[in-house]
């Protein structure tokens, strides 16, 4: 029994994780940039939220809406000034912006918040699980319930509103979405917002399960196994990179690390991640390119 | 003249020039050619009318391009398509590969999205009734016709009074292209859409053109009409692959009247 234990609390913990990778995979077909700044992207998402909800004491909804929406608007502000001057030349300077950006922002929030960690403490209503010897602790199941609903809204969004429809155009060329009158600089900012609401609900997720510092944005670079496993053009990946690296932190923390290896549970999913690319370069589910024969 | 471009001097990258003062007019309802070699300068005059330019890193550094009196150098491919409703279909075929074909019409109406989308979407399907058949399929798949079939259907979901297109017949069989051609002269002629065909496929463009520009080096070299190109000894030669037999040296042969047209 207590494997299925393991295994459903992967997936639960996975689910957040998925958000994550959700979150990279979508600028990275809009903009073809990596972000690297999604750690720092998840603790301000985080932070915003903290100052509606524990600050201003704003009811649980609003704060979570207004979180999101300011996430969205400091996204669509980085992207305005950073990304978009570069459109249309090599992805790669984009990519090393966000490197950038990452250490710049890490600065600020260390100003602005300090280095000491904030308790984040929701009182959501309490949705333990027992079933069977089974337990799933409140946080976990709603970390997961939370990301699981947005994943599944943006990609409703993304499949069946034809804002949607536009999004994925861009995301495949910028010169053709252009050239049909999409405009492809506001299209941009749109998937920056989006992936960064996605983000800071991961954020928010992650942060209920004790504090908030600084240091929460190491979660960030989860989200690099993830997308690669997975395959960083595939949203589908995204969900699937997800739920493996959580089975996969699970399972080593389950089994592993009472052997004695303290803290291998962190380095695990590299190492996984290290086996899939061996075999699959492009990640499990990265597109299958349409070749014209 | 309802497109106007005077003088045009184009660079890239601030040091590659392309055009060197090109000049040229199209009617209200016309279907203009404009033929030309490889490395004419055709695609680059096309991205500088629809405000593409600057994404490729070029810049018109001399020139004007007017539409209907007035400038639009300096616009955005956005505005001028939405405000001024004109189109650039690119070359190679420009369809969103992952997208089906239904999305991708509707991508291309995103920019005028308004109740007659429906009507026009019908529209599309009745002047390439192919494109209907193949509505749930990923655009990527369909083959080299169906998919300049329906970029062209795409440029009509945006309501162009004035289409450019770029070389529709890229890697088109002949039958195709002239099945091809045959719907853009009807879309010219029933709908009223300027059109600007940019081509290396001489005959079948000439064939449904009115007038004709032949451009060569960033230069244009010769104009006509369409009848009287097609008659052209040099154009004869060089695109009809006609004319005297016994062939002289590309070199030696090239004794278009080079013209400056500055205005």
């Amino acid at each position: 029994m207590e494997i299925l234990q393991v295994i459903f609390s992967g997936l639960l913990t996975g689910m957040v994780y998925a958000l994550l990778g959700l979150g990279i995979v979508m600028i990275f077909k809009a903009s073809e940039a990596f972000n690297f700044a999604v750690g720092e992207f998840l603790v301000i998402g985080a932070f915003l939220f903290f100052i509606l909800f524990f600050d201003l004491k704003l009811p649980f909804i609003v704060a979570l809406l207004g979180g999101l929406g300011l996430s969205g608007l400091f996204a669509a502000a980085v992207e305005r000034l950073t990304i978009q001057p570069l459109l249309g030349r090599n992805p790669i300077s984009m990519t090393i912006i966000t490197l950038g950006l990452a250490s710049f922002l890490r600065a600020i929030v260390q100003l602005v918040f300090g280095a000491h960690s904030y308790s984040f403490s929701l009182d959501l209503p309490d949705l333990t699980l027992e079933i069977g010897d089974m337990i799933f602790l409140s946080e976990q199941v709603w970390a997961s319930l939370l990301s699981g609903c947005t994943f599944g809204l943006v990609m409703l969004f993304l499949f069946r509103t034809r804002w949607g429809v536009a999004i994925r155009a861009t995301s495949e060329s910028q010169a053709k979405a252009m050239a049909y009158g999409i405009n492809a600089r506001l299209i941009l900012v749109v998937v920056w917002s989006l992936s960064a609401a996605c983000i800071a609900i991961a954020g928010i997720a992650i942060s209920n399960f004790g504090s908030l510092t600084y240091l929460t944005a190491m979660v960030g670079f989860r989200a690099i196994p993830v997308v690669l496993v997975g395959g960083m053009d595939s949203i589908g990946g995204a969900l699937a990179g997800g739920l493996i690296v959580g089975l996969c932190e699970a399972f080593v923390g389950a089994y592993i690390e009472p052997m004695g290896l303290i803290g291998f549970k962190n380095v695990a999913p590299y190492i996984l991640l290290l086996l899939v690319l061996l075999v699959r370069p492009y990640g499990l589910f990265g597109t299958v390119r349409i070749e014209r024969v | 003249m309802l497109l106007s471009v005077e003088n045009l001097r184009v660079v890239y990258h601030d040091v590659i020039s392309v055009l060197h003062g090109v000049s040229l007019g199209v009617g209200e309802g016309e279907l203009l050619v404009i033929l030309g070699a490889n490395g004419a300068g055709k695609t680059t005059l096309m991205r500088s009318i629809c405000g593409m330019i600057d994404f490729y890193d070029g810049k018109i550094i001399e020139g004007d391009v007017r539409l209907g009196g007035k400038s639009i150098k300096a616009l955005h491919t956005t505005e001028i398509l939405k405000k001024h409703r004109l189109t650039y279909v690119m070359e190679d075929r420009p369809v969103f590969w992952y997208l089906t074909v239904e999305e991708n019409l509707l991508a291309a109406a995103q920019a005028r999205w308004d109740r007659e989308v429906a009507k026009d979407l019908e529209e599309v399907y009745r002047y390439f009734p192919v494109l209907k058949r193949l509505r749930q399929k990923k655009a990527g798949f369909a083959s080299g016709g169906e998919q300049q079939m329906l970029a062209i259907g795409m440029a009509l979901m945006t309501r162009p009074r004035i289409l450019l297109l770029d070389e529709p017949s890229l890697g088109l069989a002949p039958l195709v292209t002239e099945e091809l051609f045959r719907i853009v002269g009807r879309l010219n002629a029933e709908k009223g859409v300027t059109v600007v065909l940019v081509e290396q496929n001489a005959n079948a463009a000439l064939a449904i053109g009115h007038r004709g520009y032949v451009m060569e080096t960033g230069r244009v070299v010769l104009e006509g009409k369409a009848s009287e190109l097609l008659e052209n000894q040099d154009v004869r030669e060089f695109y009809l692959g006609s004319g005297e037999k016994d062939r002289r040296s590309y070199r030696e042969a090239k004794r278009y009247k080079r013209r400056k047209r500055w205005l």
